[in-house]
């Protein structure tokens, strides 16, 4: 008996398993192939990319990459996407975990309507606010700095960031809060020294999602900065091609840089991204 | 977690923890929306004091032919997102979840476009897209060697392209879906298959209901993110050739560069009533304030 079903499970399934390998590898394809074609090309000289587009490239040649470094200023845009990127990101982390400890581990009135008025802003699209920080910003005298994006990029973690590390420090059992008090340890003590510690999961998770959206974000690169000087990669990027549009090769060098970062470190740390994005329907 | 006095103690302290957070919160959400809430009902150049104008820039806004298309294009894409894009996702949450040989590395690779910057992703599908080195063009000249097509620079193909861009990539949607999938009870599956469920049978009438959350979840997300849709256009069509692509945020950058702030706000107020309609009416439509088990 239970040989003739097993047969037959599989006799049924067949056709379905065909299909979920199919919808597996058209997943992988258009997944992949787009970045690998992007890398593989940027080591093909022009003519190559023109006639030959299927083929493996000949050498792996690195001088586009390091004239697209050196000629074109994109050593500079890196610094400053990973300098804006970071500083955001740790200003960000400080700030909301310590709302977020508030609200998960204290009571106090108004802290349900903070928390709702915090998560809400993840309903607010960022382009909608773009003529007031535009405004905000220039009348900050900080428009075309590098501190301009740093104050925008903080406040796009905030939803997120409260979302995860009030999850993670409800997580924290309570006694271990009232022992310190008891012992006399001071409020600050007891969240920089016993609690955000043991809410690093949290940190890293928010940590990773803010970073990345950082590291990728081009509307208000494009609206507050305008001189090289600040630009950050994904902006030099588009300004790239718009004036390198001849140069292929350096063009796909150019985007390489750009995008081979964000996906080493999504690689890196895929299980807290995917753990994440599955929680919140978010990414960066 | 009781008051007590030890805890009455802290709560100035925990007070002074959230002020930061509300500095943001007011900088960067309130003061903001309601800016462009107040000054979408004035003319005003930045400079100068707005003045009250009424309903004009809404009305501007509305009688623009680029307003109109921006309308149709939103409609589309919605109507899209909302059956195939969503749908695509939904169905490889579903094959992901029989757990085929691979599943995880396919889950994880499905995630890299979502984490690539969408300025970038549009330029990978700029050239993805070029005629001339393009990669899909080449595909096709193997078959009709005479094939000539300027995707993004064409009418009627930049709308089709632009919704290449993003129609399979449905990732986050999958891993919303799949969370779900992954909570049902055991003992559900265990159920319906001694009710003599088939594969399917069970799919359909347990899987799918029980995922009715995430799947109202992903349509919200996936049609907002059409209201906001900026990069893919932007830096691939600028909204032509024409006003074939034109969209809402595409509207509000040009009123901003033209100092028309008013003009813009007015722009902001719909894209965000937008978002707002989107919400209520999945969630009515999806029950989504219902318990499910």
């Amino acid at each position: 008996m239970p040989d003739t079903s097993r047969t037959r499970n599989r006799l049924k399934f067949s056709g379905t398993t065909v299909f979920l390998y199919l919808v597996m590898l058209f997943v992988f394809i258009i997944s992949v192939f787009p970045v690998l074609w992007v890398v593989l090309s940027s080591f093909k000289d022009n003519s190559a990319i023109l006639s030959s587009p299927f083929s493996l490239p000949e050498r792996f040649d690195f001088n586009p990459f390091i004239q697209v470094f050196t000629q074109y200023n994109f050593g500079l845009y890196t610094i400053n996407s990973l300098v804006i990127a970071s500083v955001a990101t740790i200003i960000s982390l400080l700030i909301y975990s310590m709302g977020a400890y508030s609200i998960a581990k204290f009571r106090f009135p108004g802290k349900n309507l903070l928390y709702l008025l915090f998560t809400l802003t993840l309903l607010v699209p960022p382009h909608t606010k773009a003529q007031p920080i535009f405004s905000l910003i220039t009348n900050l005298g900080l428009s075309d700095t590098r501190f301009a994006l740093v104050f925008v990029y903080i406040s796009f973690g905030m939803a997120i960031t409260m979302f995860v590390m009030r999850i993670s420090f409800m997580s924290i059992p309570d006694s271990l809060n009232e022992a310190a008090f008891i012992e006399g340890a001071g409020f600050w003590r007891v969240y920089w020294s016993i609690d955000l510690p043991l809410a690093r999961t949290g940190l890293a998770t928010s940590g990773i999602m803010m970073f990345l959206g950082n590291w990728n974000e081009y509307f208000y690169a494009m609206l507050l900065t305008s001189s090289p000087r600040v630009r950050t990669l994904p902006l030099a990027l588009a300004f790239f091609t718009e004036a390198f549009s001849y140069d292929y090769t350096q063009m796909f060098a150019a985007l390489t840089i750009v995008i081979l970062p964000g996906i080493i470190m999504y690689i890196i740390t895929q299980e807290q991204v995917q753990a994440s994005v599955a929680s919140t329907g978010v990414k960066g | 977690m009781p008051i007590n006095r030890i805890e009455r103690r802290y709560v100035p302290f925990a007070y002074a923890f959230l002020l930061p957070t509300i500095a943001v919160f007011l900088l960067f959400y309130l003061i903001p929306i309601v800016t462009v809430v107040l000054t979408s009902f004035t003319r005003w150049d930045g400079f100068s004091t707005p003045t009250f104008n009424g309903l004009t820039n809404y009305l501007r806004f509305f009688s623009q032919s680029s307003f109109l298309i921006s309308l149709r294009n939103l409609l589309l894409w919605s109507l899209i997102a909302a059956t195939l894009h969503v749908g695509f996702g939904v169905l490889v949450a579903f094959v992901l979840f029989q757990k085929p040989k691979g599943w995880k590395a396919v889950r994880g690779v499905y995630m890299i476009p979502n984490i690539v910057s969408s300025a970038a992703m549009a330029m990978i599908f700029r050239f993805m897209f070029n005629n001339d080195f393009g990669f899909l063009n080449s595909l096709i000249r193997l078959v009709r060697p005479s094939f000539q097509v300027n995707w993004f620079f064409e009418s009627p193909w930049a709308f089709v392209a632009v919704t290449l861009t993003w129609l399979f990539y449905g990732a986050i949607i999958t891993l919303i879906v799949l969370g779900d999938l992954m909570n049902i009870p055991s003992d559900l599956h265990d159920a319906a298959r001694i009710d003599g469920a088939t594969g399917f049978q069970a799919i359909l009438r347990i899987q799918l209901p029980l995922c009715r959350y995430a799947i109202g979840t992903s349509i919200i997300l996936s049609i907002t993110s059409r209201i906001a849709m900026y990069e893919a256009i932007a830096l691939t069509t600028r909204g032509g050739p024409g006003d074939d692509t034109m969209n809402i945020p595409i509207i509000l950058v040009k009123a901003i560069t033209d100092l028309n702030y008013g003009l813009a706000n007015a722009a902001a107020v719909f894209m965000f009533l937008m978002g707002m309609f989107t919400l209520w009416i999945i969630n009515r439509l999806f029950r989504m304030n219902n318990p499910i088990y």
